[in-house]
């Protein structure tokens, strides 16, 4: 990628510029709304669904989506759309799971779904460690990609990028929490989408309009020939191709930060509108990166190899400096640029309500704490959680192996959250031991596999594993059973009984929203029912 | 009717106003009667015949193609129909509109049949407890602190500190 760092790109910084312009915007206009701590964590409850939809396509689809997923189909082919393909059918999951109830009976964070009817404290502090282990893994992955990125495309310096990065999530975050974090995510959903979509009609355009020789191109510019459209040029081990699959599709429904937008709106309605919504724009992105990573390749061939890198994330760049020169790569830049900024402010937010509503507000304080309280230790913990993925990045800096840190935080999704969260809402036997020796089980499982996968111990390039015997470099097939058996069998060894009620008001509330949290009327312009809101308590 | 619980878990939730939060909205309902309820049963019956087969069928499809990628490469590597495309692409194709389709298929239901039912489920759990509460003492409303205490605390923050 020396291609890039020669010099600062001045275009680029513009664009960025532009971009932290207009996110810096919306914020101060939501830092001049957001008051409760449901304005903090859910934005009032007040986006509607297809604001919803693109705030979740905006959290979800990170840059190892955008330059990521085209970069492994440039380099590795057919192999690099399976990941496509599982990172959508995973809604299905989410929507048919989890959705609607999370919005019916959640609060703030996940640990709230499962507090609800189980003892709360315990509960709430095994929810925590699932989510924060999850967006540790997620958020450092994120940073280090994005200090990488931003070195290569825009020429300045790794940490000084990680701390822009950092500083500017933090700055969303405390001074317009949820509100100023969707938006940030919702225009970025629109970026990344219409550069997907420009970037897909030209490259068509390059090779003559017929969608077709996109393939036929793409295979004879590369070396493996047909090889090139088959699988397993990327994933070798067909165990490990399933156990990936697995981790994708019930790991999107663990992923706190996803979950966590179903507070944001009105109602279940809404809730699952916004998951159509999302279905449709990620499924169109992703159908879009087939044609940006095999144009890559039809285009860039396989000269482009080296200077896309070991993962394939320049394959993009290149592909837009190609067809557009430097002011297209500038703002294929800014958008990478707004992606990250979208999903590790997501990413935090969600830590935020872990440490401030979860731990401190109700583990700590017994829940005595005001209101005021809750959202000014939400705010610290932001910036702490900030401060610390600043400083784990630069002493990983650009060394640190990213693709193992997705990985392992959707292996913890899948393996920890999911099963707590799924049972907690649909078993009514489920109990508060069995919380925690699942997301335990799912949490040590996930790490302990990913450590002596053949990727990370002895090293990459190592021909087997530490054990020998154990080559999956995907842990799902193994750590999601697990998940599930640890929720089993500590609710079957404790003694702990569960009443009847608190399962029945979870369960009728999760189904029919009766006694769902209200929202407070907010939008980015004013409180929109501030007579309604009034009103509320006189009503009862 | 079973409103014999204690305060359990020792929260003192302070008394429960309701509030713009919403979750203290209904504090006597009788959620295992709601539970119970006709309304509730037919709703979460058409949910499960709805939702269960749409679950194992996407997983199917879905670990079908995942398994073909995996243990048949070559297959999934022929031509299918016309140079360029290959079986296993198309399949892929396959799985975006099943998630469309699949995702519009339970909007449509949700909007149609099980919204109503939950609605009607909900209004009768309402319903039940009106005349419930007549026989109860007011105090039961604070059992359901029980189960999510901390719902409470912010709740009443927001009434007694707008």
């Amino acid at each position: 990628m020396t291609w890039l760092i020669a010099d600062v790109n001045t275009t680029a910084l513009a664009v960025f510029a532009v971009v932290v312009g207009v996110t810096l915007v919306v914020t101060y206009f939501a830092s001049k709304r957001v008051s409760t701590a449901t304005d903090f964590w859910a934005a009032g409850r007040g986006l509607t669904g297809p604001q919803n939809g693109f705030a979740i396509a905006g959290d979800y689809m990170s840059a190892a989506s955008f330059l990521g997923i085209a970069g492994l189909i440039f380099l590795f082919g057919f192999d690099g759309f399976l990941y496509s393909v599982g990172f959508l059918v995973a809604f299905l999951t989410v929507l048919f799971l989890l959705a609607e109830r999370m919005r019916n009976s959640g609060k703030y964070t996940i640990a709230d779904v499962l507090a609800f009817r189980l003892n709360e404290r315990p509960a709430r502090g095994a929810a925590a460690l699932g989510t924060l282990s999850v967006v540790a893994f997620y958020l450092i992955a994120q940073m280090v990609g994005a200090g990488v990125l931003i070195e290569g495309l825009v020429g300045i310096d790794f940490w000084l990028s990680v701390v822009l990065t950092g500083a500017f999530m933090v700055i969303y975050i405390v001074a317009g929490g949820m509100l100023a974090t969707s938006w940030v995510q919702i225009i970025k959903a629109f970026l990344l989408m219409t550069a997907a979509v420009v970037m897909t009609i030209w490259v068509l355009a390059k090779i003559g309009g017929n969608p077709l020789d996109l393939f036929r191109d793409a295979r004879s510019k590369s070396a493996e020939g047909d090889a090139y459209l088959k699988p397993g040029l990327f994933l070798a081990s067909p165990l490990d191709t399933v156990s990936l699959g697995l981790g994708l599709v019930l790991g999107t429904a663990g992923l706190p930060h996803i979950l966590m937008r179903f507070f944001t709106v009105p109602n279940a309605k809404a809730a699952r509108s916004s998951v159509m919504w999302a279905m449709v724009l990620i499924g169109a992105f992703y159908v879009m990166t087939t044609a940006l990573g095999f144009g890559a390749r039809a285009i860039l061939g396989q000269g482009g190899e080296e200077a896309a890198g070991t993962t394939g994330n320049f394959a993009l760049p290149l592909l837009a400096d190609e067809l557009g020169g430097d002011f297209f790569l500038a703002i294929i830049a800014g958008v990478a640029f707004a992606t990250i900024l979208a999903v590790v402010a997501g990413l935090v937010i969600s830590a935020s309500g872990a440490v401030a509503h979860d731990v401190w507000s109700n583990i700590v304080r017994h829940g005595r704490d005001s209101e005021k309280e809750e959202v000014w230790v939400a705010k610290l913990a932001a910036i702490g959680i900030g401060a610390i993925a600043i400083a784990i990045a630069m002493i990983g800096g650009e060394g640190l192996n990213v693709s193992f840190m997705v990985g392992l935080a959707f292996a913890v999704a899948a393996s920890a959250n999911f099963p707590a969260l799924l049972l907690a809402l649909t078993w009514r036997r489920f109990n508060t031991a069995g919380a925690i020796t699942g997301v335990l089980f799912g949490t040590i499982s996930s790490v302990a596999l990913v450590i002596i996968s053949p990727t990370v111990w002895p090293g990459p390039d190592s021909e087997g594993g530490a054990l020998g015997w154990y080559d999956l470099a995907n842990p799902g097939i193994i750590s999601i059973p697990l998940g599930f058996i640890g929720c089993w069998l500590g609710t079957m060894l404790s003694r702990e009984r569960v009443t009847d009620r608190s399962f029945d008001e979870l369960y009728v509330r999760s189904e029919t929203g009766l006694g769902a949290e209200a929202g407070t009327g907010l939008t980015l312009t004013g409180r929109s029912s501030e007579r309604e809101r009034e009103r509320e308590p006189a009503a009862v | 009717m079973t409103h014999t619980h204690g305060t359990g878990a020792g929260r003192t939730a302070g008394p429960v106003a309701g509030g713009a939060e919403g979750s203290e909205r209904h504090p006597e309902i009788d959620w295992v009667a709601a539970e119970r309820s006709p309304e509730f049963r037919e709703l979460i019956r058409r949910k499960k015949a709805f939702v269960i087969p749409a679950t194992v069928f996407f997983l199917a499809w879905y670990f079908g193609f995942i398994i073909l990628a995996g243990y048949a490469p070559d297959f999934m590597g022929e031509t299918f129909i016309t140079d360029g495309l290959t079986v296993g692409y198309a399949l892929a194709l396959t799985q975006f509109v099943m998630v469309w389709a699949l995702g519009w298929l339970y909007l449509r239901k949700a909007d149609r049949v099980f919204d109503p039912l939950a609605h009607d489920a909900a209004r009768e759990a309402v319903h039940a407890e009106r005349t419930a509460t007549r026989r109860f003492d007011r105090d039961t409303g604070s059992t359901t602190a029980t189960a999510r205490g901390q719902d409470a605390a912010p709740a009443d923050r927001e009434v007694t500190n707008p």
